[in-house]
């Protein structure tokens, strides 16, 4: 069923960190007709490629030396959306379940070749991807933009047609459904193919769908079968890791994960959530020991981040260990030029002279970190650790304010619950630290009642302005921020123009945007937008 | 590091090291070389899975493929290697099925290669299914396989004339980790006018 592919408008991007192999590859590629290739040793490389062109292909070994590999790789450019789904990523292994690599579909390559391979196996495989991917561009496209409704629709008609993609085109829709909030629809859904043939993504699907519909206990129990028959299937182990964190076991969770890291020892990802869970649980010397892999494994390479830095010192200091704490922070600022003001570094810093008493240091660190832009956008480990900082020096009342912040952020998230109270124990008592969370997490709901209760008696502009100061005082709490754009944008509708508010609701739109690309309220709003958008070039 | 670390990394060295030999020979033409490499490295990836068997980590990653894919792949990439000529069977299926295309892939390729190895003039390979079971099917035109290897059940046939054994080991996993509706993929080995293999999995 080969296709007629024009390989020499395709641009291949090779990246290997063997000079030998780079030349047989692209000999390889030349030879079956490819003319733009670009060959790179190491992902620095291979990221300015990216950042210049475009590329069709990206063909990439799984050993890349020096701690990464191309997993990491493709992880790091998935996450960040700097490939769109059109472009084909293809792994080259020395044996496909080497490192058990079944990952999150969204970061699986679209395929793996073993090598050496022939000239005539890479072009026979090419065509066949190629194929594939020109059947589902305009689905690919559609879910680049998180336009799910068309996705959906899309998806039917080639399920419908019952072509050899069809399957493709169910596996899409399942997540597509996830992704725009419809999770009962998409747990039957799930089910319906299960019942057909058990499929180990259609298996995982439901479990997350049981998961967004609450149904904890099932979910659960679906993926420790899963597990149990499919022990490569990673994506199962840190689901079932997160449920069991979102829900305060961090000791099950912590278990779940570590088995995962044992199958599947290199994932920066799972190390991370490794450390997440650890430090809820108030173990930081395994958050040491998971973020001090990450650290090593992603020195020098332009997968690091600072929060890594950052809170592998922030468990040094909890682990009484300042002075190393204080080495980190000057690594990171080092390797991070731009950073050097990053509040979480800083409070880090201030922790650390604190406990080494040093106050004159730890009140200038503090300093500095509390000037580090809207604190409100942090990360919630980063706010902990800031949080904690002001407590260190006793600035009760703002570290308090802090954590206040960090809760309503993140109203649902148990794990950052538990930190918050162990902080404030340590420094006040259990029960000031347990009403801290209950009244934190109290308000948010009822701010979220009063905000639907008033749009029910028609006072949709009350509800815009109480949405909006909200928003404002928690612009990390994303759900905040959508509603407060969607109620604007009602009131707009229902009230007439008015710049300022119009202005308000763009920028909510568009930090929404930015943030959760795939947030499910961003439709409802962009729907609205375009209603009113028609209304004012009719007024025009 | 363990002995495991030690040899995974050196497994990964050696194949490194095929494929580079295995680009030199083909830029000189040196087909029988390309050949020999490839083959070695197959065998390399051979034993690396069977290593993972062994641990209980080897798992079917079980998604939609088409048969005709695979088997045009195979008969491809073996049209410029292969001494002998490699031909597909009629009829091979067009429509999904549900198996690990890379483990399958691997139990096939090696039964081809053992074919060729074997054959006087030709080999065939193809798929064909049932409303039960879906097959890939590996035939030669040589001596067929020897008696004991067709006696014996899962084991290792060990070091003997047909190589090490370990390719119908793996294809023996492989099978094995297929399983729907409450029946298991076999492999099935008979003889007539030469070899015939059979991976057959439930559909």
């Amino acid at each position: 069923m080969a296709s007629v592919t024009e390989y020499a408008g395709k641009r291949l991007l090779i990246i290997d960190d063997m000079p030998e192999m780079r030349s047989s590859l692209r000999s390889q590629a030349t030879s079956i007709g490819f003319q733009k290739v670009t060959a790179c040793g190491h992902l620095r490389e291979a990221l300015d490629a990216l950042r210049q062109t475009p590329f069709d292909i990206i063909l990439c070994d799984y050993y890349l030396g020096s701690g990464t590999n191309g997993q990491q790789f493709l992880e790091y450019l998935r996450t960040r959306r700097m490939i769109p789904r059109s472009t084909l990523f293809i792994m080259i292994t020395a044996e496909k379940n080497h490192d058990a690599v079944i990952t999150a579909a969204e970061c699986m390559p679209d395929d793996y070749l073993l090598k050496p391979f022939t000239a005539e196996l890479f072009k026979t495989r090419v065509e066949r991807l190629l194929d594939r991917k020109a059947r589902l561009a305009e689905i690919d496209a559609m879910q680049d933009k998180g336009r799910w409704a068309e996705v959906i629709a899309t998806c039917d008609e080639i399920i419908s047609a019952r072509d050899r993609y069809q399957v493709d085109a169910m596996r899409i829709k399942g997540n597509a459904l996830i992704q725009s909030g419809r999770h009962e629809e998409a747990a039957a859904y799930y089910r319906k193919i299960n019942d057909m043939r058990p499929l180990p993504w259609a298996r995982l699907g439901l479990s997350r769908a049981l998961r967004e519909t609450g149904k904890l206990d099932e979910a659960r129990e679906q993926l420790t079968t899963l597990i149990a028959e499919a022990p490569h299937l990673m994506a199962a182990y840190d689901l079932l890791g997160h449920i069991h964190a979102a829900e305060g076991d961090s000791a099950a969770a912590l278990q779940v994960l570590d088995d995962a890291s044992r199958r599947s020892p290199h994932s920066l990802a799972r190390l991370r959530a490794i450390a997440e869970v650890a430090e809820s649980a108030g173990d930081f010397e395994r958050v040491e020991k998971s973020l001090s892999q990450v650290v090593d494994k992603t020195r020098n390479t332009p997968l690091r981040e600072t929060s890594d830095f950052a809170r592998l010192g922030s468990a040094l200091t909890a682990t009484g260990q300042a002075d190393k704490a204080l080495a980190v922070v000057d690594e990171a600022r080092e390797a991070f030029r731009g950073e050097a003001e990053n509040p979480a570094l800083a409070a880090v810093e201030a922790i650390a002279h604190h406990s080494l008493g040093n106050p004159a240091k730890a009140e200038a660190a503090l300093e500095r970190a509390l000037q580090g832009g809207d604190l409100g956008l942090l990360p919630a480990s980063a706010m902990l650790t800031l949080a904690q900082a002001c407590l260190d020096s006793g600035r009760a009342d703002q570290g308090q304010a802090l954590l206040k912040q960090v809760v309503q952020t993140n109203p649902e998230a148990k794990d950052v619950h538990a930190r918050v109270t162990s902080l404030m124990e340590r420094h006040g008592s259990a029960d000031q630290a347990r009403k801290l969370v209950a009244d934190s997490v109290e308000e948010v709901i009822q701010l979220n009642n009063d905000a639907v209760r008033f749009g029910k008696e028609g006072r949709i502009g009350e509800a815009a302005e109480m949405l909006t100061a909200a928003a404002n005082r928690l612009p990390g709490n994303l759900q905040i921020v959508a509603n407060a754009a969607y109620a604007l944008l009602v009131a707009l509708l229902a009230n007439g123009h008015d710049a300022d508010k119009l202005r308000e609701a763009e920028r909510f739109r568009q930090a929404v945007r930015e943030r959760a690309p795939n947030h499910r309220k961003l439709a409802d709003i962009d729907a609205l937008w375009a209603r009113l958008a028609a209304r004012q070039n009719a007024l025009e | 590091m363990s002995f495991q670390a030690y040899a995974a990394l050196t497994i990964h060295d050696v194949k490194n090291r095929l494929a580079t030999l295995a680009n030199r020979a083909q830029a000189r033409g040196d087909v029988d070389t390309v050949r020999e490499a490839l083959n070695a490295a197959e065998l390399l990836t051979a034993l690396l899975v069977c290593y993972k068997a062994e641990n209980g980590w080897l798992g079917a990653d079980i998604d939609a493929h088409a048969p005709i894919d695979l088997i045009e792949e195979l008969a491809a990439d073996s049209a410029r290697l292969a001494s002998l000529p490699v031909r597909m069977r009629p009829d091979v299926p067009g429509e999904v099925f549900f198996y690990d295309e890379n483990l399958v892939r691997l139990a096939v390729n090696g039964a081809l290669h053992n074919a060729l190895r074997h054959a006087q003039h030709e080999v065939y390979i193809g798929a064909r299914a049932d409303e039960r079971w879906l097959e890939f099917i590996v035939t030669d035109d040589g001596p067929g396989f020897p008696s004991e290897q067709l006696a014996e059940s899962a084991c290792p046939a060990g070091v003997s004339g047909q190589g090490t054994g370990l390719g119908l080991y793996l294809a023996r996993l492989v099978a094995d980790l297929h399983t729907h509706d409450g029946l298991r993929g076999v492999v099935l080995l008979h003889n007539d006018h030469g070899a015939h293999f059979t991976l057959r999995l439930p559909r």
